[in-house]
């Protein structure tokens, strides 16, 4: 392939990819024994656990880049290292995993919903990725994606038609996912490069399609519409986190950093 | 309050199909508020490892079975008119015309899929 | 032949005579056929406390399923732990169906763990504070559970020992991550081993109360004995556990690990293993909830249940769309 500056793109986009899936099935494996319901519980696992797999294939074909083995590279880089969006990094509310978990299930819901719909378009369009080992992850990855977005799609429409508690939860977490979803939908700084490349479509593109599902959606369910989600909390494809992020790195790597030499 | 509560404890039996070939078979029950729930957790808790080609998922109270009673009625009598053990002797009666009594697979023209 | 039997018309007598004749002939008992309350209520003991145990069983290796060392780790983990929780599902659906005509569903069972009317296996009162416990409970107290499973695969109550046959499958592959995980250290660094070593020590007492306590004289409990009439499970506890002595003290050794007992040893003579006896006052306190983590499971499970309690009203209160 490729000049210096298309590959440079590249990677840029693999940590987005990658780092995404990660950093949310994280947050989602936390969540693990203490869902709304046993049956759920076990269905949720399994989501995370093709999440975290998913990222699994991206770290692997920047191994192949020359980025370093695909373990260092998920546990020992630094937080400003990491390209995933801002809000899959948020917690899932107070307290921590081990102590008080006080765990937002409507957070969880908009949070891995929305991000659902996202990640089947995106996929969608890196199916014709020009770098062809994407293009034949990202098939891969949408048969399972599929039922991941049917799950979240099923929890999502049936919470926000039910009754006024779980609506105005539901209403509390949709305003807050709305104040960073921009962060996921963005391509960051290198956006322009990947595009010419023909690695991804245009952002714009990938927004307005999600932008157009999700109103559809809105519209069934009798939710107001609110146009375009925001940034507030900063670009996470620029390498910008907050606090969440570098707990939560600290504590995926707490046994790996101990001695990365040797097998565990 | 409580009563609500039953109600999303619903018990919902599960079927499955392993191959685009093989018949339904019964696997579990789950809980869950409604059939689609049903399905979406009926996937993930009892097909995480073996194969599955179709899911079928049924409200437990949908299912009229037999009673207890009822089940030890079906210990029935022999009936060996319906039955292919009472033509046993069908493959000496043959022998004495120098002719092999047919198999199941002859009398079916070995076309494979009987009904 | 049997005769055929109208339910309705025999007496209570009949109706147990007949049960047992089907339970001496190795019939199954399946949810709706009649049973003695006394069976029914033994059945629900067992099988309530053996599915919450599950459920209370995924947190103490949940807290590793982030922290796992690898990338292949983290999934695996993830999975074993899944696997619990579905282990759970199981048996809490055949208790539950059990219950049904008591009038009690999964609430009540909850209900039951929060207020410690419904208890749950000592190890998972247990901290596991090292990677090392997160090996050592899949290798140790897996096996442990494997071997008290698979001898009820055979049990009197049909809908539990098909539910034993789903779990038995998956504990192969839990026997067998557990394996994989001691390896790596025990081969790695003598940091690893030393947390190895630790972590044998920390669960060795634990695993010979997993089995529970001798004979019924000791704890005035005669559920055991009971459960083996009904042909629900087939061996007694110090059965169980002097085959787990039998499978995994050799390997235990072979990897040059120490038992924290000085006294153990197989006796020739009477083909058993002899061993430190525990202090089963302690056994009780921590199944009564004073074990060390005890309060803390308890409280992750309430709180979540509670903090979720609004999800399920609405779900509840709603026809599909
Ligand atoms: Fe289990
Ligand atoms: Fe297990």
């Amino acid at each position: 392939m490729t000049t210096p500056s298309e590959k440079g793109a590249l990677i840029e986009l693999l940590y987005q990819l990658a780092d995404d899936d990660f950093i949310l099935a994280y947050r989602g494996s936390e969540w693990l024994g203490l869902a709304p319901h046993i049956e759920e519980d076990v269905a949720f696992s399994s989501i995370n656990q093709d999440m975290m797999g998913h990222a699994n294939l991206y770290y692997r074909l920047l191994e192949q880049l020359g980025e370093g083995k695909a373990d260092e590279i998920a546990h020992l880089r630094a937080p400003s290292k990491f390209r995933n969006a801002v809000l899959l990094e948020e917690v899932n509310g107070p307290g921590t995993y081990l102590e008080k978990p006080d765990y937002d299930w409507a957070f969880a819901v908009v949070r891995n919903y929305f991000y659902s719909v996202h990640k089947q378009i995106r996929l969608d369009s890196l199916r014709h990725s020009d770098f062809e080992p994407l293009a034949e992850a990202a098939r891969k990855i949408m048969t399972e994606q599929y039922y991941h977005l049917m799950h979240w799609e099923l929890w999502f429409k049936q919470l926000v038609t039910s009754t006024d508690e779980a609506k105005s939860r539901m209403n509390a977490a949709i305003e807050k996912v709305w104040r960073d979803f921009g962060g996921v939908l963005t391509l960051g700084p290198a956006y322009a490069e990947m595009v010419k490349a023909n690695f991804i479509d245009d952002e714009n593109v990938l927004k307005q399609r999600w932008m157009k599902r999700i109103e559809a959606v809105f519209n069934e369910t009798g939710l107001p519409f609110s146009g375009e989600p925001r940034m507030e909390r900063g670009n996470g494809r620029k390498g910008e986190h907050t606090p969440d992020l570098t707990q939560a790195l600290a504590t995926l790597s707490e046994v790996y950093a101990t001695n990365p030499q040797t097998g565990w | 309050m409580s009563e609500a509560k039953n109600e999303f404890y619903n018990v919902y039996e599960v079927f499955s199909k392993k191959t685009d070939k093989s018949p339904f078979q019964h696997q579990f029950s789950l809980l869950a508020p409604n059939a689609d729930m049903a399905l979406i957790m009926a996937k993930e808790n009892f097909f995480r490892r073996e194969q599955v080609a179709d899911i079928w998922v049924v409200k437990r109270e949908n299912i009229r079975g037999l009673s207890q009673s009822e089940r030890e009625m079906l210990k029935r009598l022999d009936k060996d008119y319906r039955e292919t053990k009472g033509y046993g002797y069908l493959k000496k009666k043959w022998r004495e015309y120098n002719q092999e009594q047919f198999t199941e697979q002859h009398i079916l023209g070995g076309k494979g899929d009987a009904q | 032949m049997a005769a055929m039997l109208d339910y309705d018309r025999l007496t209570e007598d009949e109706k147990l005579e007949h049960f047992m004749e089907r339970i001496n002939r190795g019939e199954k008992i399946e949810a709706d056929d009649w049973m003695p309350d006394d069976y029914r209520i033994s059945l629900i003991r067992l099988i309530s406390m053996h599915g919450i145990s599950e459920i209370m069983g995924a947190l103490p290796e949940k807290e590793w399923v982030p922290k796992a060392p690898s990338l292949h780790r983290k999934l695996a983990i993830m999975a074993k732990v899944q696997d619990e929780m579905g282990h759970g599902q199981l048996l809490l659906r055949v208790a539950e169906d059990l219950m049904a005509p008591l009038g009690k569903n999964r609430e009540d069972i909850m209900q039951d763990l929060f207020s410690g009317k419904l208890k749950f296996h000592n190890v998972f009162h247990m901290s596991a504070p090292t990677w090392g416990d997160a090996g050592m409970i899949a290798w140790l107290v897996d096996g442990a559970a494997i071997i008290s499973q698979s001898m009820m695969l055979d049990s009197s109550y049909g809908p539990y020992a098909r539910a034993l046959k789903r779990i038995c499958a998956e504990e192969v592959f839990h026997a067998q991550h557990g394996e994989s995980i001691i390896l790596a250290m025990a081969e790695g660094t003598p940091e690893q081993r030393d947390m190895l070593q630790d972590s044998l020590n920390r669960w060795w007492t634990s695993l010979i109360m997993f089995f529970g306590p001798k004979s019924a004289k000791e704890t005035g409990n005669s559920n055991a004995d009971k459960n083996i009439m009904y042909k629900i499970r087939a061996k007694t506890n110090e059965e169980l556990r002097q085959e787990f002595f039998t499978k995994y003290i050799p390997r235990i050794w072979s990897l040059g690990l120490t038992i924290p007992d000085e006294t153990i040893r197989f006796d020739e003579q009477t083909q058993m293993w002899i061993y430190k006896d525990v202090d089963w006052n302690e056994f009780k306190q921590i199944v009564t909830g004073n074990g060390p983590e005890s309060h803390n499971r308890l409280d992750l499970r309430r709180r979540s249940y509670d903090n979720n309690a609004w999800v399920r009203d609405a779900l509840a209160a709603k026809r599909a769309i």
